[in-house]
């Protein structure tokens, strides 16, 4: 399938610049190397021994440790680009990726930009405008009103949608001047307390209704087309698990669609029309939310490369990077949709610098030891090596673990072998909470939700440590100390309690 | 040698009858154990027991020793003077608490003023790291004795925010 696709490049891609940093232009890069095409790192002050700046062919430094200072920096990254005479530039994720008037600068100075026209991007970035664009494809959207209303219209909507029903602001986001109502009694001082909060956040104290979906499964489409008119999807990734609306684990075969197969056609064929009306090229992700009854509903459409891309690499046996750099030189989709297949199950944990047992504070530091997962089934990308310091100026990912297996039985298990055997030293990583995630009864059934992380932390009790560990943990601990030459001299002995610890302890420790 | 520890908040003493690499060790008044330790990593330390292997990972954080083994994991607090008294979140002086760093970042926001007034978990200094701005809170009520940092400032892991008396 593959070779037929060779790839007539209408413009040849030689050299491309990655305008981002860390793991995913460290991922950028390794698609660059197999296929011959030269990389060019950027880097800010606080990167120059970043793994992305070391792997690269060549490097240009574009300003100071703050983002607006350099990764975001539009001028200096073009500039960067013409001095090193790059062909193309892939944006990653997050930065400028989505960022409408890069796209279009990029144009304007004879770069490719690795990614969707400029005019997609623009359309799907505005909430509204892609509503539109998803009504007007016949997708069906979460209902609710086009804009902002009357506590009277408030009323009719409740009566003839029915509750729960949310309230939410025209003028902004971040949850300001959101209020979920429950029933028509709660609806006259929700209203009323919403618009006053959205009039101190925004200065606009307009109002519209959605219907509340509860407990809803995220679950979105990858689209992928080119230039010419041909539009395929490559399948759902589920990201129910979040926490604090930020995606931890994703995974392919969604576990509500491997039980009703029938679904991936029907949102893959939603997610198509949605894209083909905004005119998308490219790799892009249509999100959908889906309520209990499998009912599905757009939400947004992100015109770029995922994050969690990698699972659905896993599954169909492709590389997104690789088709994006090809599609962005002119080239036709290799394959029609009938040709795409998906086999097994695989499964990605965001592993972050941050303490799970210090309410997911950040942990940015030098890493002292590193031992990477490694064995069958088993893809990590990342951008951690010993000794290097994390920088405190950019999110804590450190690395996505991917697993594939046969199964999603399998799939989970050799998760939590891979997560057993990964070691970072020095900071703190969310590691050992998604051990204790993955082992959870509800995950492990495949009833995801998106509050299901939440609930997970008010009835998980951790399971006590066996004696033995704690005998361990305490010797480790001893020897650790008086190695490191802190030790008490021997009798220097205290009245407290001479019982061997209580297996007891804190139980709730991991919140 | 003998260690007092507080294991995940229960408190417990344990004796080095013999040092590593063949260690003989007691817990409490429990029976004497032994232990082949060796050390191939800086923080690593593979135990092998009664033909058990173990890997305890031990990491230093402000708030103490972090031992996982096995997936579980211990916070564990060595009562040791001399280590005490290097710890900035520790208690220092008889009714001072001193505030510190969870992690390196530049403050962005200073809550409070020497001679303030706060309660137990009312906000004193704002961090911020990768992006995300951390509340510094008391960990108990009192006034406000000093404030060791500026707005703009830089800060490490450990170093001192303020003392609240």
């Amino acid at each position: 399938m593959r070779n037929l696709a060779l790839l007539q490049f209408s413009c040849m891609v030689r050299k491309v610049l990655i305008a981002n940093r860390g793991e995913i232009a460290v991922r950028v890069m390794r698609t660059l190397r197999e296929m011959g095409i030269g990389a060019v790192a950027v880097y800010s002050d606080a990167d120059r021994t970043s793994l992305h700046v070391r792997m690269a062919d060549e490097a240009a430094h574009i300003g100071p440790a703050p983002s607006s200072e350099s990764y975001l920096r539009v001028d200096r990254i073009l500039d960067a680009a013409r001095r090193h005479g790059v062909d193309a530039i892939h944006p990653g994720y997050g930065f400028l990726s989505e960022n409408a008037d890069f796209a279009a600068a990029c144009g304007a100075a004879g770069i490719v930009f690795i990614g969707p026209s400029a005019d997609s991007i623009r359309s799907m970035g505005s909430k509204t405008a892609a509503r539109r664009i998803a009504v007007t494809a016949g997708v069906p959207v979460v209902p609710g009103t086009e804009r902002g209303v009357s506590l009277e219209e408030a009323h009719a909507f409740g009566r003839e949608n029915g509750y729960p029903i949310l309230l939410k602001a025209v003028g902004g986001g971040g949850g300001k001047g959101m209020r979920a109502v429950e029933r028509e009694a709660e609806l006259d001082s929700a209203f009323r307390n919403a618009a006053s909060e959205a009039e101190r956040a925004f200065g606009n104290s307009q109002i519209y209704i959605e219907r509340l979906i509860t407990r809803p499964r995220h679950i979105e489409i990858q689209v992928l087309g080119d230039r010419h008119g041909n539009m395929v999807h490559l399948g759902e990734r589920e990201c129910s698990l979040q926490r604090r609306h930020q995606k931890v684990i994703e995974e392919c075969p969604s576990p509500l669609i491997a039980s009703h197969p029938e679904m991936r056609r029907a949102m893959g064929e939603a997610a198509i029309a949605a894209a083909r009306s905004a005119g998308y090229y490219n790799a892009g992700t249509v999100e959908f939310l889906v309520d209990a009854d499998r009912r599905f509903y757009f939400l947004e459409m992100n015109t770029r490369l995922q994050v969690e891309h990698p699972v659905t690499e896993l599954v169909t046996g492709l590389d997104l990077v690789r088709l994006q750099i090809e599609i962005a030189g002119g080239a036709r989709l290799p394959f029609r949709q009938e040709d795409i297949s998906w086999q097994g199950s695989a499964i990605e944990c965001r592993i972050y610098a941050e303490d799970p047992y210090n309410n997911f504070m950040p942990s940015p530091g030098k890493l002292t030891r590193l031992t990477r997962p490694l064995g069958p089934g088993v893809r990590l990308d990342g951008c951690i090596y010993d000794g290097w310091t994390v920088p405190v100026d950019y999110d804590p990912l450190l690395a996505k673990l991917a697993v594939w297996a046969a199964t999603r039985e399998d799939a989970i298990a050799r998760t939590q072998r891979a997560l057993g055997e990964f070691d970072v030293g020095g900071i703190r990583t969310n590691i050992e909470f998604f051990r204790q995630i993955v082992d959870d009864e509800e995950v492990r059934a495949g009833r995801l939700h998106t509050s299901l992380i939440e609930e997970f932390f008010t009835r998980h009790r951790q399971p006590a440590p066996p004696e033995e560990l704690t005998a361990v943990a305490a010797l480790a601990a001893a020897l650790h100390t008086g190695a490191n030459g802190n030790g008490n001299g021997a009798g220097q002995r205290s009245s407290s309690d001479l019982s061997p610890w209580l297996s007891a302890g804190r139980s709730d420790l991991l919140r | 040698m003998t260690v007092d520890l507080t294991i995940n908040g229960a408190q417990g003493r344990i004796e080095i009858l013999a040092p590593a690499p063949d260690c003989r060790f007691r817990i409490g008044d429990a029976a004497e154990q032994q232990a082949q330790v060796e050390r191939p990593e800086p923080g690593v330390y593979s135990i092998l027991i009664d033909g058990r292997s173990y890997e305890a990972h031990v990491e230093e954080t402000p708030r103490g020793l972090v031992v996982t083994v096995r997936g579980f994991h211990f916070e564990i607090d060595v009562r040791d003077p001399r280590r005490r008294g290097r710890r900035a979140s520790a208690r220092g002086r008889e009714g001072v608490e001193t505030l510190a760093a969870l992690m390196p970042g530049k403050v962005v926001r200073v809550l409070v003023a020497p001679g303030d007034a706060v309660e137990a978990g009312q906000g004193i200094v704002v961090v911020e790291a990768m992006k995300m701005q951390n509340e510094m809170k008391a960990a108990r009520g009192g006034r406000v004795a000093s404030v060791a940092v500026q707005e703009g400032a830089t800060v490490t892991a450990g170093e001192v925010l303020a003392t609240i008396e």
